[in-house]
């Protein structure tokens, strides 16, 4: 009988219950939207801070983090025993890695080289996707070289073009040699794209004089949000001369950005919750005081003070669900559509990089649940709460008072 | 043992930062069957008295008994619970449900007495019948006659069969010839299943209907005949 009379009650002005529900679905189908672009954009800086260079984890000689000494080194197949075929692994690369200097004809710049074996580091970062001219190295490649735009713009190369490496090898020797310019790419972010260079893992080895040693094994896991634990849980498995990080360790920057993320998401929340919250027990309140003579009627029938709290709560719980409901299939197409299609800004906005990750001109959503819950179970309690209060004084009334009303 | 008895009632309501004293020191005793109007010009107390009856208000002082049971000091829900049980309304203004059908309204009672769907419903159209309200009971009541709507009032306090029936100023609303025919709808009802009716009312048809006047004035009982 309460459903009944709820339910009838919510369509006795219909215009105005459209436009209390419009209000609803708008602001959850949006927070719902907007919500999932800013986790886009979260994603697009850890993808382009792990996916570009650093993958989810590390592993690397005790202290190599720190300062990268060469000569901390070790042999990847002997060390590592059986963490790196756990199910939850990806992929993984092995690197070497060398500081000097890089020239071609009169121009010379600094850079960042890390030896690779092409294969396996595709299955931890995907520069490979972020060319812009030339090709990715493959494994049967003994000397090519795939460089960031802005370090090949500076040196004025081109693929095809050679290179001359000149750095400090091992054994206290001049390392040098020539690199084959095979491909460009461009990331967005400044510090890979002015400095880094990917070579053959096994060309590196041999000018550092490092034969079979790495630097570091990147490696790449199916949960990056929880690569901490995950690699709290492999280092048991380490010997006592290797060490892992996760990305946060890396990017502690990161990791801030990723913890403040669930702190911004219940700010935004909130304010448009408590703006629309607002609004919609203004429309609550308005509809129950209209209804103040009538409620002093139903209670002189003999109606419940609890009765009638619990149809109005449940009006406002109808009414939230229904919004709730339309919001987040209006919120989830909004989301897909940004998801599949996204907008590109990159001809009105150049890349941030900000905390080691790079913000990419362009509105992405992805789709998380917390990101469709937490709208949703917010509405429904705003709608609880503003129905509460109207329904809290309807129910202390004095019939007397109720029916006295006009 | 009498249906309903006030001992030395009064109310008073505060106006501003003054009292206005409604109903004085008033008792009066209401046998089951009786077809009494409380009578008196406005501001005699005839409407605040009902309430009292009606257990809409509580009294200010004073005792107010209903079928052996004392009201005056009973909470919120035991006063919903008796309004439920024991009392009918008729209001002026009809008071009907805006968004419940003609005989939903009437069934309304006994719906939150949760009375079985098909027996409320067969009570309903049987009271629509005596009231000559055949064929209206899907109709909202903003598709219905003032007399029309009075009656549906009618049948929803009698539907659940009340101990009294209680109506506030029932013909104000209505033409001298719709009035004429629900007093004697009510005075049927009265004589054939000895349904004890209590109006408030300065109309003197009402007054005419009655067996018995109980004239107030100023909230003091003036007469009782």
């Amino acid at each position: 009988m309460l459903y009944q009379l709820a339910l009838r009650n919510i369509w006795r002005n219909r215009r105005r219950t459209l436009l209390t529900l419009s209000a609803m679905i708008i602001s959850s189908a949006l927070l719902i939207l907007a919500l999932g672009i800013f986790s886009g954009m979260l994603h697009d800086m850890l993808a382009s801070a792990t996916e570009q260079y650093y993958g989810h984890m590390v592993i690397s000689a005790n202290g190599y983090q720190d300062d990268r000494d060469m000569f901390r080194h070790f042999s990847a197949e002997k060390s590592t025993g059986t963490v790196l075929e756990q199910d939850e692994i990806l992929g993984y690369s092995q690197r070497l890695r060398s500081f000097g200097l890089l020239s071609h004809q009169q121009n010379s710049s600094p850079s960042e080289i890390l030896g690779v074996l092409p294969l396996q580091e595709r299955t931890v970062t995907s520069l490979q996707n972020s060319l812009i001219d030339g090709n990715y190295l493959t494994d049967e490649d003994p000397n090519g070289a795939v460089l960031g735009s802005g370090l090949a713009r500076r040196l004025n190369v081109v693929p095809g073009d050679q290179l001359v490496f000149v750095t400090q090898a091992a054994d206290g020797s001049i390392g040098n040699d020539l690199l084959l310019v095979r491909g460009v790419f461009s990331t967005g972010d400044i510090g890979h794209d002015n400095a880094l260079v990917l070579v053959p893992l096994a060309w590196l080895q041999q000018v550092l004089v490092l034969p079979g040693q790495v630097h570091e094994i990147a490696v790449r896991t199916d949960q990056p949000l929880n690569a901490a634990e995950v690699a709290q849980q492999y280092r048991a498995h380490l010997p006592e001369t290797l060490e892992i990080f996760d990305w946060g360790a890396m990017l502690p920057e990161m990791r801030e950005v990723v913890a403040s993320y669930d702190v911004s998401r219940m700010i935004i929340v909130s304010i448009l919750y408590i703006a629309t919250g607002l609004g919609i027990l203004n429309t609550f309140f308005m509809a129950v005081m209209e209804r103040t003579r009538e409620l002093g009627v139903l209670m002189a029938l003999g109606m419940r003070p609890g009765q009638i709290r619990a149809m109005i709560l449940l009006e406002t719980t109808i009414m939230g669900s229904l919004g709730l409901l339309c919001g987040a299939v209006a919120g989830i197409a909004l989301s897909l559509y940004m998801a599949l299609v996204g907008v590109d800004l990159s001809g009105t906005l150049t890349p941030i990089t900000y905390a080691g990750g790079t913000i990419l001109p362009r509105l992405h959503a992805v789709i998380e649940p917390g990101n469709i819950l937490i709208p949703s179970v917010c509405l429904l309690f705003v709608s609880l709460l503003a129905g509460f209060l109207p329904a809290n004084r309807a129910a202390r009334m004095q019939p007397v008072v109720a029916i006295r009303e006009e | 043992m009498a249906l309903i008895e006030l001992k030395s009632v009064t109310k008073i309501y505060p106006l501003g930062s003054q009292e206005v004293v409604a109903v004085d020191d008033f008792s009066l005793t209401i046998e089951a069957g009786e077809f009494c109007v409380l009578a008196g010009p406005s501001g005699s107390g005839k409407t605040t008295l009902l309430n009292l009856i009606g257990c809409l208000d509580l009294p200010t002082r004073g005792e107010i008994w209903m079928d052996g049971r004392e009201v005056s000091c009973a909470d919120q829900k035991a006063l919903s619970e008796l309004r439920l049980r024991k009392i009918g309304f008729i209001f002026q203004a009809y008071n009907l449900i805006p968004v419940l059908t003609a005989a939903e309204n009437a069934e309304f009672t006994l719906m939150l007495q949760q009375v079985g769907k098909k027996q409320r419903r067969d009570r309903v159209l049987q009271l629509f019948s005596e009231l000559g309200l055949d064929g209206l009971e899907n109709r909202k009541p903003s598709d219905l006659s003032g007399g029309q709507q009075q009656r549906v009032a009618i049948a929803r306090a009698m539907a659940s069969e009340p101990a009294v029936i209680l109506a506030d100023e029932p013909t104000a609303s209505l033409d001298s010839h719709a009035s004429e025919e629900l007093l004697t709808l009510m005075q049927r009802l009265n004589e054939e299943q000895g349904a004890t009716f209590v109006f408030s009312s300065h109309d003197p048809l009402v007054i005419s209907h009655a067996k018995r006047v109980v004239r107030l004035q100023d909230g003091h009982l003036e007469l009782d005949q």
